[in-house]
């Protein structure tokens, strides 16, 4: 049974007399030519496009690698320089309350000083004005001590008398 | 006998039929040619030309469906060409290697995959184009003419220097390799495809359901196996051509 079956199997496989398995012919140079019109339009439709995205997309990662490490340089720089402009506004400002502080207080110290020069003169002035007065009083009232004297006398022993 | 009744029943389903060496002949003047093959053969290259002109139609920086799936049969068969050429040279030969290894991948693919029993032909049956013998032999002749150009190409007439290097002892040795290597790229891929295909319609013959399905696994394998093979040793046969080129 089982060489039946193979018996039709083999049948089944049956090679024909002409032709055959290595049969050649005008096949043959005709599947090259064909292979090789393959090989031009797939280099056209295929290889090339795909080779220069891949190249362009290779160029551009590297591009922007080579960016982004610029810029974290620079922006590193960036922040060292801020840094610095920072510690020396701090220091500005320090130099500046100090020399404002100075100022003040040298300021205040003057201006106590004129106003103490200021008020003493302002005494000295008022004291000066107070002697001339005095002085005036002073002087007034002895003139009016020698007219009151000599009316004094002269209503106690007459004008005759008085005026001798 | 039942048992015969069953198996008569059996071949005349049309699925389980199996023609070889019979071809379906075109004439061209006075040449013939074997149009099954031809047949398949536009079908496999529609299909090569018609995937890379949908990949290619608009390519974007990031790649995404059909586009990626292109770009990784690139980056394979270049490296196919690469690690058998070298970072140098291998850029030119790309294409060509490429080609052989996506042409032949497909083919034979084709021939396991695709429903070909479908369409009746007065003579002949439809199959992959890489079990006949013309075709194959064509690659392997085009692909020996490769590496002779790239030989000449890179060293001139010196090329030929190669048959008495190291020592003009090895002369019918060298010489001899001219012809197998042809031979054996042409009849591996021929008799793999054509063996394979073979087991698997007699098998489908003997048991129609199930039985096969392993073997036509192993039979995607091996042709996928068999078209890097043909690639690869393409692509070393030029590499050689050219590093004998470098010595100079």
């Amino acid at each position: 049974m089982i060489n039946q079956m193979i018996l039709l199997a083999a049948e089944a496989v049956e090679t024909s007399k002409e032709g055959g398995l290595f049969d050649f012919d005008a096949t043959l140079p005709l599947i090259a030519l064909q292979f090789l019109i393959l090989v031009v339009l797939m280099n056209i439709l295929f290889y090339k496009p795909l080779t220069r995205v891949l190249d362009d997309r290779a160029e551009y990662i590297r591009q922007n690698l080579n960016q982004a490490q610029e810029n974290s340089k620079k922006s590193e720089e960036l922040a060292q320089q801020f840094e610095e402009q920072i510690k020396q506004a701090r220091r500005e400002s320090q130099e500046m309350i100090a020399q404002a502080q100075a100022e003040a207080q040298e300021q205040a110290a003057k201006n106590l000083a004129q106003a103490q020069q200021e008020v003493q003169a302002e005494r000295e002035k008022a004291t000066a004005e107070i002697e001339a007065q005095k002085k005036e009083a002073l002087q007034s009232l002895e003139s009016q001590v020698d007219t009151l004297s000599s009316q004094i006398l002269e209503k106690l022993v007459g004008k005759e008398l008085a005026k001798r | 006998m039942t048992f015969f009744d069953g198996l008569n029943v059996t071949s005349a389903f049309p699925l389980a039929e199996l023609e070889v060496g019979e071809h379906f002949y075109w004439e061209i003047g006075n040449y013939t040619v074997h149009g099954q093959v031809f047949i398949t053969s536009w079908v496999v290259i529609a299909l090569l030309l018609i995937t890379s002109y949908l990949g290619t139609r608009n390519l974007e920086r990031v790649p995404s469906g059909l586009q990626n799936f292109l770009e990784y049969a690139l980056d394979f068969v270049r490296d196919i060409a690469k690690s058998q050429i070298g970072e140098k040279e291998y850029r030119p030969w790309v294409p060509f290697i490429g080609t052989l290894f996506l042409f032949i991948f497909v083919a034979n693919w084709s021939g396991a995959l695709f429903p070909w029993k479908i369409i009746e032909l007065p003579e002949s049956e439809l199959a992959a184009p890489t079990n006949d013998i013309n075709t194959t032999v064509a690659l392997a002749l085009l692909t020996v003419l490769a590496y002779f150009y790239a030989g000449i190409s890179k060293r001139g007439i010196g090329y030929f220097k190669k048959y008495i290097e190291p020592t003009p002892i090895l002369l019918p040795i060298n010489i001899l390799e001219e012809f197998t290597k042809p031979l054996s790229l042409s009849f591996r891929l021929f008799g793999n495809i054509l063996a394979d295909e073979l087991v698997v319609a007699v098998l489908v013959l003997l048991v129609p359901l199930f039985i096969p399905l392993p073997v036509m696994a192993l039979g995607l394998f091996t042709s996928a196996i068999q078209a890097l093979i043909f690639a690869t040793l393409a692509g070393a046969y030029i590499g050689e051509s050219l590093e004998h080129g470098e010595e100079e």
